[in-house]
């Protein structure tokens, strides 16, 4: 089976543990394996944006030289947050010559000490941002192929109308990410038709849900939220599908604050895309942490039906 | 609650600029910092238009943009805009100068946090958010808001 280096990040280990098992499922029904760092740390969460602070693109850099420095020339992830941070420092390493010395002269010093990541002894080189960073999304896209999807699909959801929901950094900033086009995205669109459902197209889904303001202004991320998911639902959406851990929080969980807020608010079931994609390939619903949804996600269960029509929630 | 009235424009005292309020050197720090240049913004305010979040702000995106060029860093790092501003990148995609503004916001938050201006800290979360949002979002704060 094909491996891919696969670096899940810190929420898929805890709080989203389900984007992750699902994802890996869902990878090997279609081949592949999902193929997790030896060692890895945290990439940052938040690419320094600042010129001056180079010490911020440590910890990304590192984890991306291992992955080179182990002969693999593509890094996978999954999480919005991990992807925008490994990425936008991969293109700063590759267009920024004083970042990329200094970065550098930093790894080189530090890697006596770290014998547990540089294992060989190969003479040292320089990471010059060769690893190409591609979200789970994108392979499937580009690599894998939503035919190669359509193909593997044990389960039918016909009729079942899915919102895809983008969120801020998967598409932005477009100049570095450059995945889909920032403003009339349809990757996740493709996704969704692939496994048979249908599109709900909406004007919000490429609006912030409000990210980590969500910690530190909860109402602000109420009234964002509340905005989106009505959008959704008067488009006519039965669920919503997205990739990111926060916007899921946001969505999800958050739709109890919303209940309260907005009297009129009618709540809607939301899934990771990894979750509908291993549902589809023939995956346990049991499989899928649906326990840690805030949502009952059994109405759309209850749509989706397997080879000989019937329902199918087991 | 309820949403608050649209774009209302927002109702500041008319901006003085003499030697008290125009700190000398601060437009070229925020240049130096973010990488970008503030006099290539021509107040389209595409910016505020796209905010997803411009009905909290004090000070809308383009305004900012315009008191960043005349260098009144104290309107600016004591507004509530910065600390509302998600880094969603909407406006840096849509701004047809092809300026980074949410890279201008980011450098706004690090000057003000230099200057001991702090907005949110540890002991400031609600525990129950604390127990469900993902790392990334309690990483995200306390990196983007906090010292």
């Amino acid at each position: 089976m094909a491996k891919v280096a696969y670096y899940p990040g810190c929420a898929l280990k805890d709080r989203s543990s389900h984007l992750d098992r699902s994802a890996r499922d869902a990878a090997v029904r279609l081949g592949f394996e999902l193929d997790e760092l030896e060692t890895w740390t945290c990439c940052g969460a938040v690419p320094p944006v600042s010129e001056e602070r180079v010490m911020n693109l440590i910890a990304s850099s590192r984890i991306l030289k291992s992955v080179r420095d182990s002969g693999r020339d593509t890094l996978v992830t999954i999480c919005d947050f991990c992807y925008n941070t490994l990425k936008r420092v991969n293109y700063r390493i590759r267009n920024d010559e004083v970042a990329r010395r200094r970065v550098n002269s930093y790894l080189a010093e530090e890697a006596p000490q770290r014998d547990y990541i540089e294992k060989d002894d190969s003479p040292w080189n320089d990471y010059l941002g060769e690893v190409r960073v591609l979200h789970l999304m994108e392979y499937l896209r580009d690599v894998v192929g939503y035919d190669g999807i359509a193909k593997g699909v044990v389960r039918s959801f016909k009729g079942v109308r899915i919102a895809p929901y983008y969120g801020c950094v998967m598409l932005r900033p477009h100049k570095e990410i450059q995945l889909d086009n920032p403003e009339n995205p349809s990757i996740i669109e493709g996704f969704v038709e692939a496994l048979g459902a249908e599109v709900v197209r909406y004007p919000y889904r490429t609006e912030c849900c409000g990210s980590y303001l969500s910690v530190s202004s909860p109402d602000t991320s109420t009234r964002l939220c509340y905005r989106i998911l009505t959008s959704a639902q008067q488009h006519g959406a039965q669920a919503m599908v997205m990739s990111c851990p926060l916007c899921f929080h946001n969505l999800d969980t958050r739709q109890k604050a919303i209940s309260e807020a907005y009297p009129d608010f009618r709540p809607i079931p939301v899934f990771y895309f990894s979750q509908l994609l291993s549902l589809a390939l023939g995956v346990g619903v049991e499989d899928q942490g649906f326990e840690k949804h805030y949502v009952d996600v059994t109405p759309v269960l209850e749509m989706i039906r397997d080879g000989s029509g019937r329902v199918d929630t087991e | 609650m309820s949403d608050k009235p649209g774009l209302a424009p927002p109702k500041s005292p008319p901006v003085r600029l003499n030697r008290n309020t125009v700190s000398a050197g601060f437009k070229k720090r925020v240049n130096e910092l973010s990488g970008e240049n503030l006099d290539s913004c021509y107040q389209c305010g595409n910016c505020s238009s796209g905010c997803p979040l411009a009905q909290e702000m004090d000070i809308l995106p383009n305004r900012v943009m315009r008191l960043a060029q005349l260098g009144l860093k104290d309107e600016l790092i004591h507004s509530a805009t910065i600390w509302i501003c998600a880094s969603c990148f909407q406006c840096t995609v849509r701004c047809p100068r092809g300026i980074d503004i949410q890279g201008v916001m980011d450098t706004l938050r690090q000057i003000a946090m230099e200057e001991g201006v702090d907005h949110f800290g540890p002991d400031q979360i609600d525990p129950e958010q604390a127990a469900t949002v993902p790392q990334p979002g309690l990483v995200g704060v306390y990196r983007k808001l906090s010292t």
